[in-house]
Order: structure tokens, then C-alpha cells, then sequence
């Protein structure tokens, strides 16, 4: 008996010192010692404010991205060894492009080519026409690798607007689908932006414009596209930094640096106070921007973000590792776009499948009916079993009462998040603990109707309806754990907080009552009668 | 002596059971009536997709104004109603998405209201839409104190402001900003920022309190999901009971919460209401709970029968529903306080769960007694008197 008074104490303590530092935010050296987590309240999104988002990577415009450069290295590294190979046609879709091959091109050259830069395609080999697949295993890679990077970037990005405790991983081991989850954040439509913009930034030389129409654009570049340019729009504006308009730009394909290269980025401004973006390059590239730049002088070159003309400056000297981008921003899409450029561009462009934001204020209000809902469940049910139960109730308040600090102890012990489904789930084991003590004393009764002592009516009690007990909780706990298994966020709070609630209430409906019972009534020499 | 809510009863439960059985059969119906002729069960935005939009106003909003802004959506024309207490000014605004669009389809809703309540904030910042990190920028980027330093520097000199101010609208402001003369009660804000935000921001006409927006692909899912996580958990409790009992009595156990889930449901299809993801926690946790009573008979049934061998199952089966009746009732009675507590108290987000808890408690109360004991008396006679056939084929 003195051992189990022990334990209950001793767990009690424990469980008490848990909530409190919790509760008090306390940051504790002994935890620390222990090698556990220091425990702390943590509120779901639903509870304190956040964003929670689902978005699919479109992994096969990467591949189309890959298979397009590809291509266009290939022709590249052919020109340089003199073979002039004719125009290329991209399938994404079937993985593979096509390139037309002069009759004058010499074959064996052309192989050393290909198997020096593209060894992983599969080529055949037509009469003018060369077909070049990309095998299906490294294709899968390739997806694989723009998830993997996509979802390294988000971090990147998220890391730098500085939001504690995100939650950014992959939904699943093979989607391509990310939650991102981001607590506390207050600015969901531009967070939103910063998530999803690709951010793929290139320099790129431009040939002719800008035109105010395509029509205007071609017939200034003689007529038509060169197989090594392509045509960029970019948006035009008044001095306020109203879109009035599109330019048309033609820009050689290849581009001089990307973001690939950059160093860092930082919101800056010009002056006249117009917000601008500062940019330093990594050495290498440097000195590829600063050869390119000193001998093109005078021309213009277009600063492309997302396939979007953002400026197209004249290159008045030659540049080394830093520059501008200018455009007309804001200072807050000139702050975000310094923020995307150091944390690098997404490998694809992504589409929100699921986005839900909650205010701060909602969460503030749900917690406050959750506790009052939660204190005044406790009072109904307490003042319930003590008028039907009398002293026998008190220990089951008791019991439940240490209960509720447990499960609140655990919860913040191994950091689990509690939600809003999860106070309610909170609410349900008030009601649902007492049934342990309902069938144990209902049994008591039965035994003492029968003419048992009390000694013996509690000992059957305790004994007999165990079996019921464990039963009932092993029901709910397996719906429980499929709860789990389907559930999002707060459902999965839901499931947590009840299965906790399950383990708990065996522990106190069982030991702690039959404990307080043996302390209280079975210690007396004589007990003739019980309060129940 | 002690309190008893009933004494010891003697009912002949298992003589109902035609009645009763009818009874639930007919509740079910109702509700398979008007899922197929009625609008059925309302699947809300988690399970069909869609957006839902919820705005505090600064002051009464005028619905018929909010709803000619958003008359022509791409997404169609959503539906406006009234959310929570009426002197919280706020608004629920629920749209389709008919064209299976994934998206941002919240946005647009947030913008045009945007262009056509704020149309007199200008370039000015709106306290009521802004969050701590477009503030700190603005700050920052007026400099209002001077402050000497990069713009890292000036960052996390102003953070600590902006916080003061969304601290005091979550707080103070419950949520929304009705005039720049708060910013004077604000403590945490410099006199020179105060002057700077004065001259900078303004309240616009609302503030976000929500916003959920739901594509086609994860509705689907969750719809699959759901589905298989409630058929999952009754295959549980079937396999969990015919373990600790027997197949008959398990079988009984899962019509009884079949009947319970689909009461439930009922419940759901009659009163309009939404099914959304906590409903369906609300369903699994029924499926949970309810049988714990059923099992509780079952175990006495167990007992009896070891006590009383030779006596009829149907009888050894009244006298343990009898038996075990006031603690049936008692322990319904304490979980259904707690439901209905929350079903009064626990605001909207929780309502209708509390509703799915409150129907399905009453109904698995109902159930225990009288649809599982009955199922199980049922199944047992045709599984015995299959095994007795069989051997009686043998001996011939």
C-alpha cells in the first residue's frame, strides 16, 4: 500500500512540475540533463494563427525545363566543334526532342558529341532526323530531384522571412505534393507570393526591342526568330509605376549569368528613394559577367525574372561581381525579391492545392470558449458524481482531476500540439474517464447488495470490471489511431489528446482510485461502512 | 443509503427487439430518404472543395453592397451569411469552385472587397490587413527615429513595434482597428513612430479572420480518406471483439455502431448541416466510444453464462443488460454533459461535431441495448443451428 501511495504521489509531482514550466515558459537546465525536450505549451495553427499549405510541384515542367537545356546544350557544344546541327523540336511529354541533322554533318563527330554531353539519353538515329529519349528511371530522378530541391528552397525561403517552428515536408514518401505550415505568420497573401514565386532569374542579351507589339518586334529583328533567341515581354510603366503596357523583347536564348550565380541579395534604393535590388556575384561568375560586360558596352542586356522582362539596361562599363535590378517596386516586393534571390529559385512552378490561413483573433477567442467549455464540463460531471457517489465520488474527482494534469503534463512533456478539436477532445475524456469509476463502483454496489464486506466489495469491484475497462479502452483507441492515420492537423490533435486521455484514465480511474480507497477505507481495522 | 438514478430493474429487453429494430430501421430510412430525394448530406468545403472566406468588419457590414462586389466571381456568385455574435461584425463568405480550379481562389474574393471598400486608404498602409513583417518593412524603410545602421539594423529596431501593434488588434482590439487614435494607447510604439504610422496607415474596413481554400484533388482524398478510416475502424472493433468474444457478438457489436454512424449521419442529412473533417473525427470517435457499452453487457454476458450454465443466452442476456442498466445510463449521462456542454459553449468551429457526439451518444445508448444483444442472440441462433445441421448431415 505505502509503495502504490508512493507512486501516486510521486507521479502527481511530477506530472504537476511538467504543466507548471509549461505553463510559466520556463526554460529549465535539468531537462537539458536528462536529454529530454523542456516541456511547452504547443498551440496548433488553429489556436495560435499560422498558415497551412498544400502545393504540388509541377515536376514535369522541370523535366521540360531539363530536356530544353539539354537540347540546347547539345547544339551549343556541336557549334563549338564545328557541326552545325539544324532545328530542335521538344516533346515533354514523351520525354524526348528531336534534332535535324544536315546531311553534311559528319556522323562519328556528332556521336563524340553526344556521348560526351548527353550519355544518359537513348538516341535513335534517323536519315536527317536524330530522336533523342530520356529513359523513364532517370526521368523519375530528375522529378525526385526538383521535389527534393523545390522543398529545399521553400525552407531556405521561409528560414529567411524568420517564422519559428515551420513545419515544411514532403505529404507522403512519393508525392510531389509539400505542407507547409507556418505558425504565428500574419501576412498570408504575401507569404503566399514568397512561397510560390520560382524566382528563376537570368541575364540575357538582348537582340532587338523593345517593340510594342510582336509584329514590330520581328520585322526589327529582320523578319524572323532566330533559332538561338526567343521573344520576352516585359511589363511597361509610367513614372508612378503604373503598368501601362507590354514591351517586346527578343533575347538570345543562352543566358550570360542566372541566379544560379548570385552571392546575395539586399533591397537597396536609388536616388530618388525608388526601391531597388542589390546583387553580388560568386567570384567564377564574376569574371564571366565582367568579360561579357566589357566587351558588350553600349548594347543592352535584359534582366529576366520568371520569363518576365523586369529591366533591360545599357551597359555602360564593364561590371564585375555586384550590380542593380531596377524596376518598379515596391519596397516590400523589392524586400521579397532580395529575399527569393538569396534563397534561390524553385526547380519548378508550384500550384496551391489546399491553403487555409486563421487569424490570430480566432484562434484567441476558440481557446478561451475551449477552456470555459472544458471547466464547466469538469464542474457538471464532479458535482454529478459526488451527490450520486458521495465520499467514493470525491476520489473519482480526485482521480479525473489528476487526470486532466496528466494528460495536460504529457502533452507538454513530449511536445504535442494541442488544437482546437483537441480542447474538445480534452472536454470528451472529462466525461468519458468517470465511466472507469461508474462501472468499478456500480460494481461495488452490486457486491455490497449481495451482503460482501466492504474489504472484499472493493477488492471484486477493482477485479471484476477491469476486463471491461481495458476492453473499452482498447475500442476507442483503435478508432483513435485510425483518427490519426486520416486526420490533418487538428484532427490529428483530436486523436492525440484522446489517446492520451485513453492511457491516462485507466491509470487514475484504476490505480489512483483504488489507492485513495486502500489510504482512506481498507487501512481502518474495522470498516463497516462505505460512502457510495 | 445510496442515491440510485434506477433500482434493479427486471425489463424484457429482447421482446422489443421488433419494435425497436423497426424503430431504427425507420430513422435510417428517413435519412436514406433524403439523401437520395431531398438535398442529402451536405458535404462542406474540406470533402468538395471550395473557399470560404471569413472577414471582420470595422463596422456593420452592408451585405447587399459585399454582394454585388462579389457578383461576378470567376467562381460564381458566393453566399454571404452572418458569423457568430451579431455585434462581432463578421462574415462568412462560402464560394464554389464548379470549374475544378486549383489555386488561390481566396484571393481574388480579398482583393476586389479590397478595391472596393478601401478605395479611400490610397497608397496608405492598412493596420487592419498587414501582418508584423510588411509593417517592420514600412518602419524600417521610413525610419522614422533616425536610427543610423544597415537594413537589418533597422529590421529588428522596428520589429518589436510592429509586434505592440498586431499584439494590441489581436488583443485589445479583438481583432480589428477602428481609428488610428488607438495607436495612442499602444505602449510598446516610440512617439516618432506613432507620428510616422499616423501619418502613413489606415484602417480599413476589414480584417481577415480566416480563409480556407480548398482545390478539387484534396477534396477527393479526403473524401477516400474519410471513408476508409471509418470503414477501417469498425473492420478494428470487429476483429477486436471476435477475439476477446465471439464472431456472433462482434457481429452484434458492429450493427449496433453501424446503426450509430448512420443515425448520425441521419442527423447530419435532416438538420442541413456540413459534413467537414471534424464531423468525420466525430464520427470515428462514436465509433469508439459506443461500443465500450456494448461491451461492458457483453463481458457480463460472459460471466453469467459461466455462472448460470445451462440457462438460455437469451435470458442470461436480459438479466446482464439489466444488470449492468444503470451504469449504461449513468456513463452516457456524464459523456453526454460533456457533449452538450460543448455543443452550447464550444463556439461555431465546434458546433456541429458536438452535434455529430450528441445524436450518435443517444443513439449508441439506444443501440447497446437494444440492437447488439438482439444481433448477436440472432447470429448465434443461425450459426448454431448451421453447426447443428451440419452435424447432424454427418452423423447420417
Amino acid at each position: 500500500m505505502t509503495w502504490r501511495a508512493v507512486i501516486v504521489v510521486a507521479v502527481a509531482a511530477v506530472a504537476l512540475f511538467w504543466l507548471v514550466t509549461a505553463l510559466a515558459n520556463w526554460e529549465l537546465a535539468v531537462f537539458n540533463w536528462l536529454g529530454m525536450p523542456n516541456p511547452k505549451v504547443r498551440l496548433g495553427l488553429d489556436l495560435q494563427g499560422g498558415i497551412h499549405l498544400v502545393l504540388q510541384v509541377q515536376t514535369d515542367d522541370a523535366l521540360k525545363a531539363e530536356i530544353d537545356d539539354l537540347s540546347q546544350r547539345l547544339v551549343s557544344r556541336a557549334k563549338d566543334d564545328g557541326i552545325t546541327l539544324g532545328a530542335v523540336t521538344v516533346d515533354p511529354e514523351a520525354l524526348r526532342f528531336t534534332v535535324a541533322v544536315p546531311a553534311n554533318v559528319d556522323r562519328d563527330a556528332l556521336n563524340e558529341v553526344i556521348d560526351a554531353t548527353l550519355p544518359e539519353f537513348s538516341v535513335s538515329r534517323g536519315a536527317e532526323q536524330w530522336t533523342f529519349t530520356l529513359p523513364a528511371g532517370i526521368a523519375n530522378n530528375l522529378r525526385e530531384m526538383a521535389i527534393r530541391q523545390a522543398l529545399e528552397t521553400i525552407r531556405n525561403r521561409v528560414d529567411q522571412f524568420g517564422v519559428s517552428e515551420p513545419i515544411i515536408q514532403r505529404q507522403g514518401m512519393t508525392s510531389n505534393r509539400i505542407l507547409v505550415q507556418l505558425p504565428g505568420v500574419d501576412d498570408p497573401a504575401r507569404v503566399k507570393d514568397l512561397i510560390g514565386k520560382t524566382a528563376f532569374l537570368e541575364f540575357q542579351e538582348v537582340v532587338a526591342g523593345p517593340a510594342a507589339d510582336r509584329e514590330s518586334l520581328l520585322r526589327a529583328a529582320g523578319g524572323m526568330i532566330p533559332p538561338d533567341a526567343e521573344v520576352v515581354t516585359g511589363e511597361r510603366t509610367d513614372i508612378e509605376g503604373n503598368v501601362i503596357g507590354k514591351d517586346y523583347y527578343l533575347l538570345k536564348r543562352a543566358s550570360i549569368v542566372t541566379g544560379r550565380d548570385l552571392r546575395t541579395a539586399r533591397r537597396s534604393q536609388d536616388d530618388f528613394n525608388q526601391p531597388n535590388v542589390l546583387f553580388e556575384l560568386v567570384p567564377a561568375s564574376a569574371d564571366k559577367f565582367a568579360d561579357y560586360t566589357g566587351s558588350h558596352i553600349g548594347t543592352h542586356m535584359a534582366i529576366v525574372l520568371d520569363n518576365n522582362v523586369s529591366s533591360a539596361p545599357r551597359i555602360n562599363d564593364r561590371i564585375r561581381e555586384s550590380g542593380v535590378i531596377e524596376g518598379s517596386f515596391t519596397i516590400q516586393e523589392a524586400e521579397d525579391l532580395a529575399l527569393v534571390l538569396r534563397a534561390g529559385a524553385l526547380p519548378a512552378s508550384i500550384t496551391y492545392l489546399e491553403e487555409r490561413t486563421v487569424g490570430p483573433s480566432l484562434g484567441l477567442d476558440s481557446i478561451q470558449r475551449g477552456w470555459k467549455t472544458a471547466l464547466l464540463s469538469l464542474i457538471v460531471v464532479s458535482l454529478f458524481m459526488v451527490v450520486y457517489y458521495r465520499m467514493s465520488g470525491v476520489n473519482a474527482v480526485v482521480a479525473l482531476i489528476l487526470n486532466l494534469v496528466i494528460i495536460m503534463a504529457v502533452m507538454a512533456g513530449v511536445g504535442a500540439t494541442l488544437t482546437l478539436p483537441g480542447i474538445a477532445g480534452l472536454v470528451l475524456t472529462i466525461g468519458m474517464a468517470v465511466d472507469a469509476n461508474v462501472l468499478i463502483f456500480e460494481r461495488i454496489r452490486e457486491e455490497l447488495a449481495v451482503g460482501k464486506t466492504v474489504r472484499s466489495a472493493i477488492e471484486a469491484g477493482f477485479a471484476r470490471a477491469f476486463s471491461a475497462i481495458v476492453d473499452s479502452n482498447v475500442t476507442t483507441l483503435i478508432a483513435a489511431l485510425f483518427l490519426f492515420q486520416f486526420g490533418t492537423g487538428p484532427v490529428k490533435g483530436f486523436a492525440v489528446t484522446l489517446s492520451i486521455g485513453l492511457f491516462t484514465s485507466v491509470y487514475t480511474a484504476v490505480f489512483v482510485s483504488l489507492t485513495i480507497f486502500m489510504v482512506f477505507v481498507l487501512r481502518k481495522q474495522r470498516v463497516q461502512t462505505l460512502s457510495i | 443509503m445510496s442515491i440510485r438514478i434506477i433500482g434493479d430493474t427486471n425489463i424484457p429487453f429482447l421482446s422489443y427487439r421488433t419494435i425497436a429494430i423497426s424503430g431504427s430501421v425507420v430513422a435510417i430510412l428517413i435519412g436514406v430518404a433524403f439523401q437520395l430525394l431531398g438535398p442529402g448530406l451536405k458535404l462542406g468545403i474540406d470533402f468538395q472543395g471550395g473557399i470560404q472566406v471569413t472577414l471582420k468588419f470595422r463596422d456593420t457590414p452592408d451585405l447587399a453592397q459585399i454582394r454585388s462586389v462579389l457578383s461576378d466571381l470567376e467562381t460564381g456568385e458566393p453566399s454571404l451569411q452572418r458569423y457568430g455574435e451579431a455585434e462581432k461584425n463578421e462574415i462568412l463568405i462560402k464560394g464554389q469552385n464548379p470549374g475544378g480550379a486549383e489555386g488561390d481562389l481566396a484571393r481574388p474574393i480579398i482583393e476586389r472587397l479590397q478595391a472596393a471598400l478601401n478605395a479611400d486608404l490610397g497608397q496608405a498602409l492598412d493596420l487592419n490587413l498587414r501582418g508584423v513583417q510588411e509593417l517592420t518593412d514600412e518602419l524600417a524603410a521610413g525610419n522614422p527615429e533616425g536610427i543610423n545602421g544597415d537594413v537589418e539594423i533597422l529590421r529588428a529596431h522596428y520589429e518589436p513595434m510592429a509586434r505592440a501593434v498586431l499584439d494590441y488588434r489581436r488583443t485589445a482590439g479583438s481583432g480589428i482597428f477602428h481609428s488610428l487614435d488607438e495607436l495612442d494607447r499602444i505602449e510598446g510604439l516610440s512617439d516618432a513612430a506613432r507620428a510616422f504610422l499616423k501619418g502613413r496607415a489606415a484602417v480599413g474596413a476589414f480584417a481577415l479572420v480566416g480563409t480556407d481554400s480548398v482545390g478539387p484533388t484534396v477534396g477527393k482524398d479526403l473524401r477516400r480518406q474519410a471513408m476508409m478510416a471509418i470503414v477501417f475502424a469498425l473492420f478494428g472493433m470487429l476483429i477486436y471483439i471476435w477475439i476477446r468474444f465471439q464472431l456472433p457478438y462482434a457481429i452484434g457489436a458492429v450493427v449496433a455502431l453501424i446503426h450509430d454512424v448512420l443515425i448520425a449521419l441521419a442527423g447530419l442529412a435532416v438538420t442541413g448541416r456540413e459534413v467537414n473533417l471534424p464531423e468525420i473525427a466525430a464520427l470515428l470517435t462514436l465509433v469508439g466510444y459506443s461500443v465500450n457499452d456494448t461491451v461492458v453487457i457483453f463481458d457480463r454476458v460472459r460471466e453469467n453464462l459461466k455462472m448460470q450454465r445451462g440457462e438460455q443466452l437469451d435470458k442470461v442476456m436480459d438479466l446482464s443488460i439489466n444488470q449492468t442498466l444503470s451504469r449504461t445510463i449513468i456513463t452516457s449521462g456524464t459523456v453526454l454533459l460533456t457533449v452538450v456542454a460543448l455543443y452550447l459553449f464550444g463556439g461555431d468551429v465546434i458546433n456541429t461535431f458536438a452535434f455529430v457526439l450528441l445524436v450518435g451518444v443517444i443513439a449508441g445508448c439506444y443501440s447497446t441495448v437494444f440492437i447488439a444483444s438482439p444481433v448477436a442472440l440472432w447470429i448465434n441462433a443461425l450459426l448454431g443451428s448451421r453447426k447443428a445441421r451440419r452435424r447432424s448431415k454427418r452423423r447420417r
